[in-house]
């Protein structure tokens, strides 16, 4: 048990990251990361959507009908979009007018129903539940480093406070969606790279494996780690 | 049994009833609140651009339930602000344009006798966050705060400065606050003239 969370923490932040490594999530990139407080607003509510959605799917993966299976997936998760939706603008009205329609947009995010489909079904509620946190979690750690370089060189400033404390010309490309494509590919690149590198070396050590069995150990280091 | 018709499509069928349900409550449980602060967010916006500053929620309330009246003008809500002698001191007109991504709605404040434009604020639109959405910020709302609309159209100047970066954004407010004052204002004298 302590392994798979172990597992499940470090390739949903690293190894296998939703967006450097799987591609996921791009489009809501683009949109909301160029403000790190609207960012870290959106990140906060998908963590919330895609745990409490991998929970309950976990829960009911026994009675729900193969057949719908992504149709009942997509109503919950749903669900719990409106909730929070209706709930920050109950709550935090200003903070709902910057996040236009981005919140209720969660629900189009590919990481909560990749999640729901990839593990959720198949595993049991708690170990899903912490799945979904992490994924959440890599996520967000990747939306916070793009709307740090952007909010950094798009205004010069952070969370809102001025730190452009010697005057630089503020860039105004990073405060378009297309910034957070430039950022993102480096990003995606950097990842790719270092876990090509890695397996480069994994594969150098033993020398004399065929093929399949190369994939074979690299499948059990995997799991013993 | 978990492949069966009637089993899924009893399954689907209790499952929406379970969601919609807890939907239907959350949304019964907080539609109070969301309209209460949809009209603090109105009434705020009128109470800015006729140049008031309140400072609470529920001074923005009792603000607005003593100082301004709504009537019609020509199909339009047109807000007037009395001062303590129950004279006007000035009117507040909606604002609806397009800007460069979609359509803007707003208020504009100008004075009784149509000379002085007293303030403007945004309520909806969808420019660019960090752009275009600065519009959003005092220190480009509050240039509109007497700007004289003696000759029109209203241009940038000095004093009034456009948003870096957002020239399209900028130009379509001015051409919004200008088509309103052209179309309204004729009326807008012509009925204060007439009440007082």
């Amino acid at each position: 048990m302590r392994d798979a969370i172990k597992q499940s923490f470090r390739n949903n932040l690293w190894k296998e990251n939703q967006v450097t490594r799987q591609i996921l999530g791009i489009c809501s990139i683009l949109a909301v990361t160029n403000l790190m407080a609207n960012t870290l607003v959106m990140g906060l509510g998908l963590m919330f959507v895609i745990s409490c959605s991998s929970l309950t799917i976990s829960l009911l993966r026994n009675y729900i009908p193969h057949r719908v299976r992504m149709i009942v997936q997509t109503f919950i998760i749903a669900s719990y979009v409106i909730v929070v939706d209706i709930f920050i603008q109950a709550n935090y009205p200003e903070l709902s007018r910057a996040l236009g329609p981005y919140v209720g947009l969660i629900i189009t995010n590919c990481i909560i129903m990749g999640r729901a489909e990839a593990f959720a079904q198949k595993n049991t509620p708690f170990i899903s539940l912490l799945d979904g946190l992490f994924a959440g979690l890599g996520y967000t750690i990747v939306l916070m480093v793009i709307a740090f370089v952007r909010e950094l060189l798009g205004f010069g400033t952070l969370f809102g406070r001025n730190v452009n404390f010697i005057g630089l010309e503020t860039w105004t490309i990073m405060v378009m969606p297309p910034a957070a494509f430039f950022i993102i590919g480096v990003m995606i690149w950097a990842a790719a790279s270092m876990t090509m590198t890695r397996d480069k070396k994994a594969q150098s050590a033993p020398p004399a494996l065929r093929p399949s069995e190369v994939k074979q150990a690299s499948a059990t280091s995997a799991t013993a780690q | 049994m978990r492949e069966g018709y009637f089993y899924t499509i009893g399954f689907t069928f209790v499952s929406s009833v379970i969601l919609t349900t807890i939907l239907a409550v959350t949304n019964a449980v907080y539609m109070p609140r969301i309209n209460q602060n949809e009209e603090i967010a109105f009434k705020g916006a009128i109470l800015y651009v006729l140049d008031m500053h309140p400072t609470t929620k529920s001074e923005v309330v009792s603000m607005f339930a003593e100082s301004i009246q709504q009537f019609q003008l020509a199909g339009i809500d047109v807000y007037a602000r009395r001062d303590e002698n129950l004279v006007i001191h000035s009117y507040a007109l909606p604002l609806q344009g397009s800007g460069l991504w979609g359509m803007m709605e707003g208020y504009v404040g100008v004075s009784a006798d149509s000379q002085t434009l007293l303030g403007i604020e945004f309520t909806k639109h969808n420019e660019t966050p960090g752009l275009g959405g600065r519009i959003d910020e005092r220190i480009y709302k509050e240039q509109f705060r007497g700007v004289p609309l003696g000759n029109l159209p209203i241009v940038h100047t000095e004093d009034l400065n456009a948003i870096t970066g957002a020239t399209s954004t900028s130009n379509a407010v001015l051409r919004i606050v200008n088509d309103t004052m052209n179309k309204v204002l004729p009326k807008l004298e012509v009925h204060h003239e007439r009440r007082d």
